[in-house]
């Protein structure tokens, strides 16, 4: 053992120059590969931070739009506030990651109006409210509506629609925790942010989508399936809307891939812009709101009205004893006659309080000016009023129907637009070219064989006269 | 204890000797250990399939050049009006409802959609509305004989203008005597902004794709918990309301940087950091 002592003596410098150099090789390598690992952590991280920021920009994107929903969606009821104090009481129900903040920067700009007719001032032939523009697909001079996403321009090409402008909001995203962008790639790293978000708002009048099957969340029911429809339903063109339950128990055309089982069902937001056009609206359009305001604008003096001391307007209740004289009504006992040819004034309006009255539509051969028939029947469940359509119409209109029966007479061919209300029932044959609407969970077309044709023409008439709709877009970024 | 002489200190006492040969061996196996992962991290053996070169995962070049890719698409898909999925499972829950479907193949570079033209959009909501309306268009590029991981995306803007085309391929072969599963990854960016489309060359060495990752896992290791590829997930589908309604379309990229199943005994398999839940509607 001795001679191998003192070999280990000899070379004690030796070996501990060669530990040395080990431990020194091994440290670095090991340095290196804590630095790759370490580097593709921190861009891992820097991606994720990356996705993650895009999710909270489009968030905010979704608060801006639901707070502009909230004060001016076409809906029965809307809020009162400021879009600042709706944006802000969104803002603080959202959580956001430890230390990171998002504040409302600078002024909120105020909503622009989308009143529709009668309460707006849209002149009869014109496509768009005056001041405002038709969007172009493309357009580099006016709003776009490329880029806004096809949940909303699906809605937006089928018909003519107005563009309302665009607001803009900023928002601060503070992160007090990694605040300094710059100094380093990972996590954390440019957390300030500036988020710009700009909403686009569209009014989009109710008979541009051909067929509406609507449902009523607040005053009535929604479908929970699409109604059965007769053969040839859907002509020429004819776009579609409705809006059913995700649950295949309600909806056998649904699956459950996506269905989470919620004592509430929660649609998801892709169906945001289809509830608000066909679920809301409806509501608004059946409001006691929105229906006098057409008995009120049907009520201004109509050219075929008698000198005073006689009544003035538009206006025919079975009711009353003393109704105006007007041009293209018609009245014997309870039946009046609307001559379609006829009428001059932009809106007649029938009454029906007793649920007696009995209306006969006679169709226009010739084109003419657009104008609105309402027949409101106010009897509570007393009686339906009688309306049937006679001959074909070549001249737009716009056919609101409550609790009516309603039939049509030698297949007629009309042009229009024909809104039904949930008490309506239909029978007969029709072929329509525009719009028709009617209440999903008590569809009519069980008696009703009706074919609906798309028609531009249509459409661009009766656009001025429509109720329209406020549908918003939201794109943010950073 | 007995004092130690001076002569002892000149050199190593055995104990000395063993503690140093107890250091040197930690060294030395730390030098290995730490050689040999470096190596593996960063030699990247490459190996070329059909004319290209895929790199042995975990590639940290090729992990550099995903996150490029990523940022890239997820900025696209952002900034997109309809997503388009084509391949994958579950295309059509109906007429298609196991896949996996036909993706496009790698030669697909058109610009615009063809069924733009007249097209009513309420008609295009989903990828299996949108492979039916493009059908002359697609029809010559759709491949056969799919690999359930292999799919195309279009981020498409309005109803024609595609923004990106973005692939994913997965290669089954034996290479070296080892069988191996290649993953191919390209985004083509098109830019539009000048109004007319413009495929975005490569900003490493121009070219196109703008951005690609190529690596492979022997074919033992390419286990995951989910396995990359498209899953396409409905709301419903209506012929008599044309309510071919798709929801998000769950999408999973090979991971360059994932040592998907090198340890066959773990309790969890990988799981790619690539993953998307795409909605077709934006």
């Amino acid at each position: 053992m001795k001679p191998r002592s003192q070999s280990i003596r000899g070379e004690r410098g030796m070996a501990s120059v060669a530990v040395l150099i080990f431990s020194v090789v091994a440290v670095v390598i090991l340095i290196a590969n804590f630095n790759l690992n370490y580097a593709v952590n921190t861009s891992a991280d820097a991606f994720d931070t990356y996705n993650s920021e895009l999710v909270e920009k489009n968030g905010l994107a979704q608060v801006v739009k639901e707070s502009i929903l909230a004060i001016g969606e076409t809906a029965a009821t809307n809020s009162g506030n400021s879009l600042q104090t709706e944006i802000q009481n969104r803002l603080g129900g959202m959580s956001f990651p430890a230390g990171v903040s998002v504040t409302l920067a600078g002024p909120v700009p105020a909503i622009p109006a989308n009143p529709s007719f009668p309460s707006g001032t849209f002149p009869i032939g014109s496509r768009a409210p005056a001041g405002v523009a038709q969007p172009a697909y493309f357009s580099t001079t006016q709003t776009a509506v490329a880029g806004l996403g096809n949940l909303i321009t699906s809605l937006l090409v089928q018909g003519p629609v107005a563009s309302l402008g665009a607001l803009n909001v900023t928002f601060n995203r503070v992160n007090a925790v990694s605040p300094v962008s710059g100094e380093r790639e990972g996590a954390g790293a440019g957390d300030n942010q500036n988020y710009a978000v700009t909403a686009n708002l569209f009014s989009v009048p109710l008979t541009n989508i051909d067929v509406v099957a609507y449902g009523l969340p607040a005053s009535g029911t929604i479908p929970a399936a699409a109604p059965a429809v007769p053969p040839g339903f859907f002509g020429s063109g004819a776009s579609s809307l409705v809006v059913t339950s995700n649950n295949p128990a309600n909806d056998p055309t649904a699956y459950p891939d996506l269905y989470a089982a919620t004592s509430n069902e929660t649609l998801p937001y892709q169906y945001r812009n289809a509830v608000s056009f066909s679920w809301n609206a409806y509501e608004y359009l059946w409001s006691a709101g929105y229906q006098n305001s057409l008995l009120a604008a049907a009520a201004q003096p109509d050219p075929g009205n008698q000198p005073f001391p006689a009544p003035v307007g538009a206006v025919y209740d079975f009711s009353s004893a003393n109704n105006p004289t007007i041009d293209g009504v018609t009245p014997s006992g309870n039946t009046v006659t609307i001559n379609c040819a006829a009428v001059q004034s932009p809106v007649v309006a029938i009454v029906d309080a007793e649920g007696v009255g009995t209306v006969n539509i006679v169709g226009s051969a010739a084109a003419g000016t657009p104008f609105v028939l309402l027949v409101r029947n106010t009897a509570g469940g007393l009686g339906r009023t009688q309306v049937m359509f006679t001959g074909n119409n070549n001249r737009p209109a716009i056919f609101y129907l409550e609790d009516s029966s309603v039939g049509f007479t030698g297949g007629p061919q009309i042009q229009g637009a024909l809104f039904l209300d949930p008490a309506c029932q239909a029978a007969g044959n029709v072929t329509w070219f525009g719009h028709f609407s009617f209440y999903a969970p008590s569809s009519p077309l069980g008696t009703l064989g009706i074919s609906v044709n798309d028609s531009p023409s249509v459409k661009a008439a009766l656009a001025p006269l429509a109720p329209r709709v406020l549908l918003v877009s939201t794109t943010a970024s950073r | 204890m007995k004092p130690v002489s001076p002569s002892h200190r000149q050199g190593f006492s055995t104990v000395e000797g063993i503690v140093g040969l107890v250091l040197f061996t930690i060294m030395m196996a730390a030098l290995t250990y730490g050689g040999a992962s470096l190596f593996r991290f960063q030699a990247d053996p490459e190996v070329t399939f059909n004319g290209r070169t895929y790199t042995q995962a975990p590639s940290f070049n090729d992990f550099r050049q995903a996150i490029d890719l990523h940022a890239a698409f997820a900025q696209a898909v952002d900034q997109s009006d309809n997503v388009i999925v084509l391949g994958g499972q579950r295309s059509h829950p109906v007429l298609d409802p196991n896949g996996p479907s036909s993706a496009l193949s790698e030669t697909f570079a058109d610009t615009s959609l063809a069924a733009a033209v007249g097209s009513d959009p309420f008609q295009s909501a989903s990828s299996w509305d949108q492979r039916q309306l493009n059908s002359s268009q697609f029809g010559p590029y759709l491949t056969s004989g799919a690999d359930p991981a292999d799919f195309t995306i279009l981020t498409v803007q309005g109803l024609s203008r595609i923004t990106s085309i973005t692939q994913q391929r997965r290669h089954t072969t034996k290479l070296n005597s080892q069988n191996v599963v290649l993953y191919e990854v390209t985004h083509q960016t098109i830019d539009w902004s000048g109004g007319s489309p413009v495929l975005t060359p490569s900003p490493v060495g121009g070219g196109t794709p703008t951005y690609s990752y190529r690596f492979y896992y022997l074919a033992s290791e390419d286990s995951w918990a989910q396995p990359p590829g498209a899953t396409h997930y409905w709301f419903r589908s209506d012929t008599t309301w044309d309510r071919d309604q798709e929801g998000p379309t769950r999408v999973i990229f090979a991971d360059p940087y994932v040592l998907a199943g090198q340890d066959p005994q773990a309790q969890i398999t990988s799981v790619s950091r690539f993953a998307y839940f795409l909605a077709q509607q934006r």
